[in-house]
């Protein structure tokens, strides 16, 4: 099922990176012009995600519901920190980080929270200070250090 | 000889100090990566690749740090397979198979020497190929026109990944589905923006080091929430670390065998490493295990297997850089990196840049000692680091992740999109679909693009041009040839399972 779903949404996004590709106008001098290398590529996808739909193979097993949750929230702390990574600087989002991952991850929540504490700072000097790649200590809200 | 004074060139260039200090790096950096399960070369080579760029080393030395930690990963990963029963990274499975039973009968030391030796046989043997092969197969490629690379741009995403046995036309579709991304951004040739919906940030196209660290690196921490993380096993403690050298000699041709099995895999284009162990673990135990001691612990198991892999991922840096097109995920991602630093690898390479080519031979020479080192008197160390547990080590990982690709364009935007595609990754992992078409799709699809624009350039848009020459002819017979190959393993398999079903029910 979820191999024929899969071939349902890249059949789509093929018909419509196909048909988009027809409004990519030709110009002078350039015989094949833009649009044909697109409808190249997506007219064979088309024909192979729809007979993918018709006969899928293989058996997906996905996660049970708890460890989805688990993903899910692993993927919210990712998202959250390329959100927080420059209101909040670098050292205080990425203790975030290290500690949430770490809890998600199975470890005992104070020694995730210290491996971020201890980890953060040190890899903002090792990046900022030792290798010279610029990362802003204090973020955007605390006035850019 | 000229391959000989090349090569001493090539000495002077890796000899600097910055050269060696990053040689030495990688290895130590490969070797940690291997050992640790999770981490493979293609996760550890993408999550590096950033960093690399951040710190402005020239391409030379970014080509070396990042090979010596591929070579590296391959040497490493054998660790945990005999220690720990769980495969490093996934070269090293067949490993498992020989070298744990190994370590369970009080043999680790005399398993871990074996399969450290055998590394560095099928490596180094990869490596002396590597220099008598790759210039000749540069010196043939000169003579493709554009249409003879579109050929073998097809050729190349119609075989990779083709004869590992899932569905062909799942991997035929990731590889549409990287041509597709290499699309975005301004037409280079017309000027024309497409698919960027008016995102600014898309006008560039997609950045394939965002897209693969994204496919390969975060893909990876979802992947891990899957399983039980908790409870790994503990090591087999290891009394001596000093082997026996009778015990090593005597598998001496069990390695010559299994490296130039693996060789010939890795040249070939499809699955790299994990097929040279693969085939060499097979080919070995056909030919000598008369007794039927295979997989209870024979030495020889240990020696094929780790001389494969190793021979196997020297061997699929061949077509990397005299065709520019990789042989195996590694090499596709360390291909990622040439283009994005303006190195086109491909026949020209050998000819414009001696340095790099050169270069980077000569200190696989040099990382194939070193490692020998690392793996043998000091491999104490990757023991205990490799203990590890993932808690601890994946939040770390997902940070260097972010700082390097954030070092690259220090912008957000980046960032999001890396965990976009790590999503995209893991669901077509889960769904069987090899990442590796699609990579190679996003890196090549604006060159080959490129030349099958200017051959209908060249012939005023007659499309015949595309099989006028012999070149071409040949490489569309045997992308056909791969093809129907495939589709008949596929069937094969697919009628096998569905009577295994049947039998069963």
């Amino acid at each position: 099922m979820s191999v024929r779903i899969l071939g349902v949404a890249i059949f789509v996004i093929a018909a419509l990176y196909t048909w988009q590709a027809g409004n990519y106008v030709v110009n002078f001098g350039d015989v094949l012009g833009p649009s044909v290398f697109p409808v190249i590529v997506g007219v064979p996808m088309m024909i192979l995600s729809a007979s993918l739909v018709v006969f899928p193979t293989g058996q997906v097993e996905w996660p049970a519901p708890q460890r989805m949750w688990r993903q899910a929230a692993a993927l919210a702390v990712l998202v959250g920190y390329t959100m927080t990574l420059e209101p909040f600087g670098f050292p205080l989002a990425t203790f975030a980080l290290i500690a949430l991952i770490g809890i998600i991850l199975g470890g005992a929540a104070w020694r995730a929270a210290l491996l971020g504490a201890v980890m953060a700072p040190a890899l903002w000097a090792l990046f900022d200070k030792v290798l010279g790649l610029p990362l802003d200590f204090l973020g955007t809200l605390f006035g850019r250090g | 000889m000229e391959i000989l004074s090349l090569l001493g060139h090539g000495f002077a260039v890796a000899m600097t100090p910055l050269n060696i200090a990053l040689l030495l790096l990688g290895c130590f950096i490969g070797t940690l990566l291997g050992a640790l399960p999770g981490l493979g070369p293609v996760n550890g080579v993408a999550v590096l690749i950033p960093l690399t760029f951040a710190f402005g080393f020239d391409p030379t030395s970014s080509m070396i740090l990042l090979c010596a930690v591929y070579f590296g990963c391959m040497y490493g990963g054998r660790i945990s397979s005999i220690l720990l029963n769980i495969p490093g990274d996934e070269p090293a499975i067949m490993t498992t198979l020989d070298g744990y039973p190994m370590a369970v009968q009080g043999q680790a030391a005399n398993a871990l020497a074996i399969s450290g030796v055998a590394s560095f046989v099928g490596a180094t043997i990869a490596v002396v190929g590597l220099s008598l092969f790759a210039p000749v197969l540069a010196r043939a490629a000169i003579h493709f026109g554009p249409a003879d690379y579109f050929a073998l741009y097809i050729l190349a995403f119609a075989t990779i990944g083709g004869i590992a046995g899932v569905d062909p036309r799942k991997t035929l579709l990731s590889a549409l589905i990287g041509l597709l991304l290499a699309t975005v951004g301004i037409d280079p040739i017309s000027g024309v923006p497409r698919y960027t919906g008016d995102n600014y940030h898309l006008y560039d196209g997609i950045e394939p080091i965002v897209a693969l660290v994204g496919l390969f690196a975060i893909s990876e921490i979802l992947m891990l929430l899957e399983k039980h993380v908790r409870d790994r096993p503990k090591a087999i403690p290891v009394g001596s670390w000093l082997p026996q050298w009778g015990a090593i000699w005597r598998t001496r041709a069990a390695m010559l065998r299994g490296s130039g099995v693996g060789f010939v895999a890795g040249v070939l284009p499809g699955a790299g490493a994990s097929l040279g162990s693969f085939m060499a673990y097979v080919t070995e135990k056909q030919w000598s295990n008369k007794k039927g001691t295979f997989g209870k612990g024979d030495p020889r198991g240990v020696a094929a297997p780790e001389a494969g892999n190793n021979a196997a991922s020297g061997g699929a840096l061949i077509p990397m850089l005299s065709l520019g097109v990789p042989g195996s995920g590694t090499t596709a991602v360390l291909l990622a990196m040439l283009v994005s630093l303006n190195v086109q690898p491909g026949p020209l390479l050998f000819e414009r840049q001696p340095d790099l080519v050169w270069g980077l031979v000569a200190s696989l020479y040099m990382a194939n000692v070193a490692l020998l080192i690392l793996n043998l008197p000091m491999i104490g160390i990757f023991t205990r680091l490799m203990m590890t547990p993932t808690w601890a080590l994946m939040p770390v990982v997902a940070a260097v992740t972010f700082v390097g690709v954030y070092g690259i364009s220090n912008s957000v935007f980046d960032l999001e999109m890396m965990v976009f595609f790590g999503v995209v990754g893991y669901i077509l992992r889960k769904l069987d679909v090899s990442l590796v078409p699609l990579v190679l799709g996003l890196l090549l699809g604006g060159d080959m693009e490129r030349n099958l624009r200017r051959a209908m350039s060249i012939s005023d848009g007659d499309w015949s041009i595309l099989i006028a020459s012999p070149i071409s002819i040949v490489l569309y017979i045997l992308t056909a040839g791969f093809l129907a190959l495939s589709v008949w393993l596929a069937l094969r398999d697919h009628r096998q399972s569905q009577a295994e079903r049947l039998t069963e029910g």
